[in-house]
């Protein structure tokens, strides 16, 4: 016992530092061939043909594979709206259409990457361009060109809730709060760009080793449009150097192993390895949803809550990947982690010729989770009340009924996490209710700084929602003779920096009573271990953690009952949870929560507008930290990705096409740009469904920085900024210190 | 990427490395501590046929004072010797102060302060502070040797009046007289990131407090660091006030910088800054000459 709860030395530290752990890219096998993919580098037009003959003929060059090489030229986490390579002579309508830059058209396969490159600017396509749409707004508009003629409509997703009666209400409320608010993109930049290699293993499987987040579902996406059975594909995750959503959907695989396959089929018994540079890295994969929030509530002089309004309105991009199910979240979020006995949301999702969009820690949360903040501080404006008391007054508890009129589950300590983390900032409770102390009021008397201070909260879903039904699978080995010796734990949930893979370990010492030193991991290979679903929505130490729980009971049963070695393999399945109705909203939109609060202290340079966040405090209900230190790392990693997207970050596409296609233009924050002071408080109050406790919580800092930042520039200038990021030249002509 | 294919040469003494640029001509270009060229190889906006790497000739590292209070900084001293060097804070303490804003530790440890000069980015720290500081440059070459003033040394972006078979071998900074108080303000998105604007003042007092001489250079605001004549017409001679700082800003900003648009600002807000960090330095550059500099 005793091997969860404190924070033991990683079980990849070791080869991360050495360098003798192997990224994709550092992985090569004799005689390999090294391919390139063209991208379009349109936004988006109809290829009329394809010419390769001159790439085909330069000596070196292995192969050139186009669409008429793609068996079923098709995929999508979400739904196969993407052609794996576009151009003409697939069965399938409209695959001969580019939509965005990144669509990729050929893959290139040589002798070296020099040569691949070369033959690929040496292919020559005929296009008939088409009108480029970027704006939703345009997209959503009746006479917009259709990206995708089969679907009648730019709308792809729409959901809908419908929570009491809000235009009565909006008569009881003594004062309105309406806005229009913007949230930009986001790029990963994860430190390890793309990267894999391909080739038939010894059981003659179609193998992949690249960088993921779910190796079943990637294995899943490349079985269908290769059209070979799941076993004939198999996906191994070696190394992987970051992912936060970004790896969530294909960017190499189905190339790579499309390739491998191509080449095997022509009696060519050789690898094929990629990799991406940050410029194609950057083109060619997702970015988080921009988000176009408008939002009218209302509350009563006493500072309750009764009509929340949203219409949401989310850019997808060319491609669906993932923004239904971010829309959803986004959806529930949107009217914060309060109870407002009236609700109406609608929520859209819409294709643009614009870098498709998705996943990207928070998932729709942060998003939803600044309009609801900036209308809570506005009302509390309004109403000349404190940012924390307003709050208090509406947060969620035990039982409270979501806006999709279901009670919340499990237990509830909102307001206890905004407690704490509202005394660690400056607020104190007084008799009249929540107050900022009268010390951090002041706006600070240096010069041209100006200080400022807010506050956010939110809640954070953990797991896969509406419906989805929640499932993770661990297998563990015992061997040994009187005692246990040793123990394989086999698992293919990803390690992609966050130490999930620690974490597993620890849960296993701790199910088994046996020390950490025994148990040795298998991780991350269709081959070898069971499905265990993504490492996205902060669901993995929860799920991960319920099935080694439940491998490991099995396991010492058997072991009692003298099998030798012994084998035992648990599926955890969740609590059911349900999908929106289409009529109401009405759900039980997910298994478990993660709650979180988080204050930020500002200077803002009124004469030049820079803005330096000085100060952050983020208490987090974890229910239990498994790795005391992985969870603070996770926190502190959370809130240096937010403060970079409300502040440095911006990423520029104009007529579809990007404009920051490199880190001297993408400009991200440095270990110099972080907060001063980042104070992680880690609240464990028990989550009863989840392993000794445990919620997940890796992205929940994520939500309420942005809002929290904003508030306090706001506190600092006067002046309520809608839109981030908060640029200095955004500060500056929002204070009308300059116009430009 | 990676650049196109180059031969390389590391020669061990200041003769053979000139012999070597003497020989390759236009085909030749030094290479210092690259933390430029080699970016701008990479990405093949350079495209060398021949480098010839002064790194192995250690008698061009070194800082030295000059019998008049100055310093004569060897072209290969790493910016992160300059930064830490004693002497350098004594006598030059701005040198300290904006090494901090070029780049990261790890470029400056590697950069060195003659190469950032010879590269003449208009966006780079030293070739502005070079100029500011009114060095004299040390131009060597087979045939013999010549002095520049930083201010006619640079003359375009990226663009020297090296000739290919010279190289910069040494930077001499003249003393600060008494009363001379010095400052560096940026902005920039990023800390070690590109400035949007960045402006250095550095100012002599006499001993009524008048203004004796000031050189104000204004940087990422044109195509080379620019030096301001404004401020000179407007200081000099007159005791220095909030209103006639405010009036160099405005002059400098109206007719001495062209700004340009790009991803990360407007050329208006460069305008801006200009106008705001313009009277910070001068009024800072002010109070620290009248405390003695």
């Amino acid at each position: 016992m005793g091997a969860i709860g404190k924070s033991i030395k990683r079980v990849d530290a070791l080869g991360k530092v050495t360098g003798n752990a192997l990224f994709p890219g550092d992985i090569n096998k004799p005689n390999q061939t090294y391919a390139k993919i063209l991208f379009s580098n349109v936004p988006h037009a109809r290829i009329i043909k394809i010419d390769a003959s001159e790439a085909e003929a330069m000596p070196g060059v292995v192969a050139v594979l186009t669409a008429a090489d793609v068996p079923v030229n098709e995929y999508g986490l979400n739904n196969m709206d993407q052609p794996v390579l576009c151009g003409p002579g697939a069965v399938k309508p409209y695959t001969d259409r580019v939509r965005f830059i990144g669509d990729q058209i050929a893959v290139i396969v040589a002798e070296s990457e020099a040569i691949a490159t070369r033959a690929r600017d040496l292919i020559k396509i005929d296009y008939e361009m088409l009108p480029v749409v970027t704006d939703p707004l345009d997209a959503m508009k009746p006479d917009a060109i259709l990206l995708h003629p089969d679907k009648g409509s730019n709308t792809f997703g729409h959901y809908l809730i419908r929570k009491g009666d809000v235009s009565n209400a909006f008569k009881q409320a003594d004062v309105i709060i309406e806005a229009e608010y913007r949230t930009p993109a986001q790029e990963h930049v994860f430190l390890q760009p793309e990267a894999g290699i391909a080739y038939i293993d010894e059981e003659g499987r179609v193998t992949v080793e690249a960088s993921g987040q779910w190796v079943h579902e990637d294995q899943h996406q490349i079985a269908h449009a290769l059209n070979l059975p799941l076993e004939q594909v198999r996906v191994i995750y070696p190394a992987i150097g970051g992912a936060f959503g970004g790896r969530e959907d294909i960017s190499i695989q189905i190339a790579l192993a499309l390739a491998a396959m191509r080449l095997h089929e022509r009696g060519i018994e050789r690898p094929v390895k990629i990799i991406w540079s940050r410029e194609e890295s950057i083109i060619g994969h997702h970015k988080r949803h921009p988000y176009i929030i408008r939002s009218k509530w209302g509350a009563t002089r006493e500072g309750k809550v009764i009509a929340a309004e949203n219409e949401l309105i989310a850019d997808g991009g060319a491609y669906y990947y993932t923004s239904t199910k971010v829309l959803g979240n986004a959806t529930l979020m949107c009217t914060g982690p309060y109870e407002i006995p009236n609700v109406h949301v609608d929520s859209y999702a819409v294709y643009t010729n614009n870098i498709p969009n998705g996943a990207f820690r928070g998932f729709g949360g942060p998003q939803g989770a600044f309009a609801a903040e900036m209308q809570m501080d506005k009302l509390a404006e309004a109403l000349r009340m404190d940012p924390v008391e307003i709050r208090m007054k509406n947060i969620l508890h035990t039982g409270s009924l979501l806006s999709v009129g279901t009670p919340i589950p499990g237990q509830v300590n909102l307001e206890e996490v905004l407690r704490q983390c509202a005394l660690k900032a400056g607020w104190h409770e007084t008799p009249s209710g929540w107050q900022l102390k009268a010390s951090m009021k002041n706006q600070g008397d240096d010069g041209s700084k100006r200080r400022g201070i807010g506050i956010g909260v939110a809640f954070k879903n953990i797991g896969f929602s509406f419906g989805y039904q929640e499932n993770c699978t661990a297998e563990i080995e015992l061997h040994g003779d009187a005692e246990i010796d040793q123990v394989i734990l086999k698992h293919a949930g990803a390690e992609v920096g966050q130490g999930a893979h620690t974490v597993f370990i620890q849960m296993a010492a701790e199910a088994l009573d046996v020390p950490i030193d025994k148990i040795s991991l298998i991780a991350s290979d269709t081959a070898v271990t069971g499905n265990s679903g993504s490492v996205s929505a902060s669901r993995m130490t929860f799920m991960a953690g319920n099935a080694i729980r439940g491998a490991a009971a099995l396991a010492l049963e058997k072991w009692q009952n003298e099998e030798r070695p012994t084998v035992a393999t648990y599926t955890y399945l969740a609590p059911k949870t349900t999908p929106y109705d289409p009529h109401t909203g009405r759900s039980e939109p997910n298994v478990a929560y993660g709650y979180v609060a988080e204050a930020a202290e500002v200077l803002v340079d009124v004469e030049t507008g820079e803005l330096k966040i000085t100060k952050v405090i983020c208490a987090d209900d974890v229910g239990k930290a498994i790795s005391p230190n992985l969870v603070k790392g996770q926190i502190e990693g959370a809130v240096v990705q937010a403060l970079g997207y409300t502040t440095i970050e911006n990423f520029i596409q104009k007529d579809g096409y990007t404009l920051t296609k490199n880190l001297s233009t993408y400009v991200i924050p440095t270990v110099l740009d972080v907060p001063d002071e980042v104070e992680s408080i880690i609240l464990e109050f028990p989550e009863e469904r989840g392993p000794w406790g445990a919620r997940g919580m890796a992205e929940m800092p994520v939500l309420p920085l942005a809002p929290a930042i904003c508030a306090a520039v706001k506190q600092a200038t006067g002046v309520w900024f809608d839109e981030f990021p908060l640029t200095p030249e955004r500060i500056l002509t929002g204070i009308g210190e300059f116009e430009n | 990427m990676k650049p196109i294919q180059f031969d390389y040469y590391a020669p061990t003494s200041v003769d053979e490395g000139l012999d070597k640029l003497t020989e390759l001509g236009y085909d030749g270009k030094v290479l210092a501590g690259g933390q430029s060229l080699i970016a701008a190889m990479n990405f093949r906006m350079a495209r060398p046929a021949a480098l010839v790497d002064l790194n192995r000739i250690p008698e061009l590292a070194y800082i030295k004072p000059t019998d008049d209070g100055g310093l004569a900084i060897g072209t290969m001293t790493r910016v992160r010797r300059v930064e830490q060097d004693a002497e350098v804070a004594k006598r030059f303490p701005l040198l300290r102060e904006v090494a901090q804003f070029i780049g990261h530790a790890q470029v400056r440890t590697r950069g060195t302060f003659g190469g950032a000069i010879a590269h003449a980015d208009p966006a780079g720290q030293l070739p502005a502070i070079s100029m500011a500081m009114n060095a004299n440059l040390l131009v060597c070459s087979k045939t013999g040797e010549r002095w520049v003033n930083a201010t006619d040394f640079i003359f375009g972006p990226f663009m020297t009046v090296l000739e290919p078979q010279e190289m910069l071998a040494e930077v001499v900074l003249p003393p600060n007289p008494p009363r001379t108080g010095s400052v560096y303000k940026q902005v920039s998105r990023q800390k070690g990131g590109y400035a949007q604007a960045a402006v250095i003042a550095i100012m002599t007092l006499d001993e009524a407090g008048a203004c004796q001489n000031v050189r104000l250079v204004m940087m990422s605001v044109g195509e080379t660091p620019i030096v301001s004549e404004k401020a000179v017409e407007i200081l000099v001679g007159q005791k220095p006030s909030e209103q006639a700082f405010k009036a160099v800003a405005e002059a400098v900003v109206t007719g001495e910088i062209d700004p340009a648009t790009d991803l990360h600002a407007t050329a208006d807000y460069r305008r801006q800054l200009v106008r705001v960090l313009v009277v910070r330095a001068l009024t800072e550059a002010c109070e620290r000459a009248s405390k003695g500099g």
